[in-house]
């Protein structure tokens, strides 16, 4: 879709809405349909990399591009806390290892770290500008060091857990499945990172009439809260396809779902049922009782 | 650091004005000190509160009381020695005149931080009423007649608020703070300078504040709260500009024996205020019998009060809750004998001696000070890893009582922004964690200025149409239930939106 180039902010003229209306859904597709993929292939797409590499500088601006995600962020927690709750025994209180896939300039990474249930924060990014201003901003943290490593790399390119304790307790994929080509073949890949018991969290946007008026047109076309050009609404993911990816898999119980909807003042509120028209939160557990592959040899455990 | 108003505008007019426009907009004076000639690394904290008074000890035993703040380490830097707090034990015939009126918002604040127990209770006073009148026309409004509803604002014993002596709160507090344990208290250290500090190989500390202690420690604050007074040093590191007026007047306060105990036994006193063109006299009840004044007026009259002997100062005060505006003009000229020619002045001046204090029969030596009067308000309670709190953030007439208890309102605030913060993972130092407390506080502290300072503009006026009106204002206020409950409620400290 042409919205999806990378395009500098700039204000909204007539012939860009002219665009826009011209490029508006004509129809919902799938993104989980199946498609031929080769051996090699990344999850990642070069034009969101080049996108978001121009959106670095202003990462942290707490007034720039990001504020959303900034307001956004101490609900991914509530989320993630939500979900803990739901299980029969409690996840551990101390040491629980996250996986950040697509942290770009490290908002939830950094607060992540900072829990203090938090052993360790694995953030990936492949963006190199992106993933540069995480570091640099980390660093801004004495009380980060240790506990928050980022790496320049797409999940392909992170090395494959070699035992459970390599594994981790959430995997957290914020405002990232929007942006990846074939999804269905990046979550296949994300799952082996998961702990026993551990969770896959993530974030994003339904591909509704609705979603599509608010995040393109009014967010980034009308008011231009959202830079132009981050997102592409033919990629945006409904909840009941990743319900149905997960539980069709076998190995992954208690979807969760939670729908949020920005007012404008306000900040982000969770909305029942809103899941089903814009932003929502997404999670699912892994059973407990699953196999462990390392390769062609697999190990079984059970509690 | 940009001032609060500055960026507010920026931002409102992000989306009409164009960006090259916006951007000189924001373009403000840099005040924070970029000068760094700190050799060592400094001990690094997440907060570090500037001032050990009331509003600072009851952010630190709000903190640590937590089990989610609990995590942070802390520093206390306090100028003053603490000891003499930590020893505070009072004479039961004596009463500090620095005393200060806590709503029950702020009562059960200091219960929920684990606080209030250790306050003395034997020298706190609850009242429940607060007689109020014009002394140029005398009309009068009755602070206790609000309604029904208003009733469950109070506690169950119906106060409106307590009398307490400042050091007994900060004692308590500093009781609270010592059994929770893990502050670093510095106390009797001078705060002589603050800077940003460096970047060096193990972290990048250029956007932290370091403070620098007269005993040579430095520490690095996370987030550094300014509770240290009027004149903040925090504030003035921020740059954060903080604008308002002399009234020029004082408020001289004293600790005062009354002939009796006041109302009867068992049930609560009763708090007294008279508007004089000069400014508010307040006489406020302690336990047994005494009573603290707090007297608004110039310091010229001032001055002369305090040189007066004891017994003219105690004709004084009586004659202020009695006589008209033109006999205490006159015996201010008096150089002395104030008590003789009050008493015969009293037999000619009609007064309702059940709607006014008891009479003064003493003054408890060495009890009598002044200070100036000062609005003051900063203009924004928040930076990038600062927030002010207290008499720091914003000073008022004391003429409602609500100094004390609008820092005790920051400090909530603070706090829980401050846990929303921890328990989300967010860098609690940072603009973007501090906005909620800016929201909360803000808008509720400068209405608060603003009926304060009204109030003490619109009585300060000795003649013409306004005291007609203002009789006719205080006559209605009393009479309209809606605007009578707004009163109360500021007066009670439980206002929803206000």
């Amino acid at each position: 879709m042409a919205m999806a180039m990378a395009t500098p902010l700039r204000p909204t003229s007539l012939r860009n809405l002219h665009l826009l209306l011209r490029t508006a859904p004509r129809f919902v597709h799938n993104q989980f349909g199946s498609h031929n993929t080769s051996t090699n292939s990344s999850s990642v797409n070069p034009t969101e990399v080049s996108h978001f590499n121009a959106l670095a500088s202003t990462w942290w601006d707490p007034h720039g591009s990001s504020r959303l995600l900034h307001l956004m962020n101490p609900l991914r927690h509530d989320f993630i806390h939500r979900c803990h709750g739901m299980q029969p025994v409690p996840p551990p209180s101390a040491n629980l290892r996250y996986l950040d896939i697509g942290c770009g300039g490290g908002i939830f990474a950094e607060s992540a770290a900072r829990l203090t249930g938090t052993g360790l924060v694995t953030a990936i990014d492949p963006s190199p500008e992106v993933l540069g201003v995480a570091q640099a901003h980390a660093r801004r943290d004495p009380g980060l060091s240790g506990k928050l490593s980022y790496l320049n790399t797409s999940i392909e390119g992170l090395a494959k857990p070699g035992s459970v304790e390599e594994q981790y307790d959430v995997l957290s994929l914020f405002e990232v499945i929007e942006h990846i080509t074939h999804p269905a073949e990046f979550l296949d890949a994300c799952q082996e990172y998961v702990k026993p018991g551990g969770w896959i969290v993530m974030s994003t946007i339904a591909r509704t009439w609705t979603s599509w008026f608010t995040t393109k047109l009014v967010a980034e076309d009308l008011v231009g809260i959202v830079p132009r050009g981050t997102h592409d609404w033919g990629k945006y993911i409904n909840e009941e396809e990743l319900r149905g990816y997960f539980l069709e898999k076998r190995g992954w119980n208690s979807p969760m779902v939670m729908g949020v909807v920005y007012v404008p003042g306000l900040g982000w509120k969770e909305v029942s049922g809103s899941e089903k028209v814009g932003n929502y939160f997404f999670g699912i557990r892994k059973d407990e009782n699953g196999e462990f592959e390392i390769g062609a040899k697999s190990v079984v455990w059970g509690h | 650091m940009k001032p609060f108003f500055s960026t507010l505008r920026a931002r409102q007019l992000n989306g009409y004005v164009c960006q090259t426009c916006t951007r000189q907009l924001r373009r403000k004076p840099q005040r924070r000190s970029y000068a760094s000639t700190s050799s060592r690394t400094p001990e690094i904290f997440d907060v570090v509160c500037v001032g050990g008074g009331p509003a600072g000890l009851s952010l630190l035993a709000a903190l640590r009381a937590n089990p989610i703040t609990s995590t942070l380490k802390i520093a206390l830097i306090e100028s003053q020695s603490l000891t003499p707090t930590r020893t505070f034990s009072p004479s039961p015939d004596s009463f500090s005149n620095r005393c200060s009126s806590l709503t029950p918002s702020s009562v059960r604040f200091l219960s929920d931080i684990g606080a209030w127990k250790f306050v003395r209770g034997e020298r706190v006073q609850g009242y429940g009423q607060m007689r109020v009148w014009d002394g140029v026309s005398g009309a009068a409004v009755h602070f206790d007649a609000f309604g029904g509803a208003e009733k469950e604002k109070r506690d169950e014993g119906g106060v409106v608020a307590y009398m307490n002596e400042n050091v007994n709160l900060t004692a308590a507090l500093l009781r609270r703070v010592e059994e929770l344990g893990g502050v670093e208290i510095l106390d009797g250290e001078r705060v002589e300078d603050i800077t940003l500090g460096r970047e060096a190989e193990e972290g990048d500390l250029s956007q932290w504040p370091v403070v620098k202690l007269s005993g040579g420690r430095e520490l690095a604050a996370r987030l550094l709260v300014g509770a240290d007074g009027a004149n903040s040093p925090v504030r003035g590191f921020a740059g954060i500009e903080s604008t308002g007026w002399d009234y020029g007047r004082v408020g001289l306060v004293a600790t005062l024996c009354m002939e009796g105990e006041g109302e009867a036994e068992g049930r609560v006193k009763t708090a007294y205020q008279r508007f004089l063109p000069t400014g508010p006299v307040a006489c406020l009840p302690l336990p047994g019998k005494f009573s603290t004044l707090v007297w608004s007026t110039t310091p010229e009259l001032a001055a002369k009060l305090k040189s007066l002997s004891p017994r003219d100062f105690v004709g004084m005060v009586n004659a202020a809750f009695r006589l008209g505006v033109v006999d205490l003009k006159y015996l201010h000229t008096l150089e002395g004998g104030q008590e003789e020619e009050a008493a015969w002045r009293e037999d000619h001046v009609g007064f309702d001696g059940s709607k006014i204090p008891q009479r003064v029969v003493g003054v408890q030596d060495g009890s009598i000070a002044s200070f100036p009067l000062k609005l003051r308000h900063a203009d924004t309670y928040i930076g990038e890893r600062v927030a002010l709190v207290g008499d720091a953030a914003h000073t008022t007439h004391p003429l409602a009582g609500q100094g004390l208890n609008a820092g005790q309102g920051d400090v909530e605030s603070l706090a829980r922004t401050i846990e929303y913060a921890v328990a989300h993972g967010m860098d609690i130092g940072v603009r973007m964690s501090l906005e909620q407390y800016m929201a909360e506080r803000y808008v509720k502290n400068h209405v608060l200025l603003g009926v304060v300072d009204k109030l003490h503009k619109l009585y300060s006026v000795e003649s013409g149409p306004l005291v007609g009106l203002r009789s006719l204002g205080l006559g209605a206020v009393d009479a309209l239930e809606p605007v009578k409950a707004f009163f109360m409620r500021q007066a009670a400290g439980t206002g929803k939106i206000l």
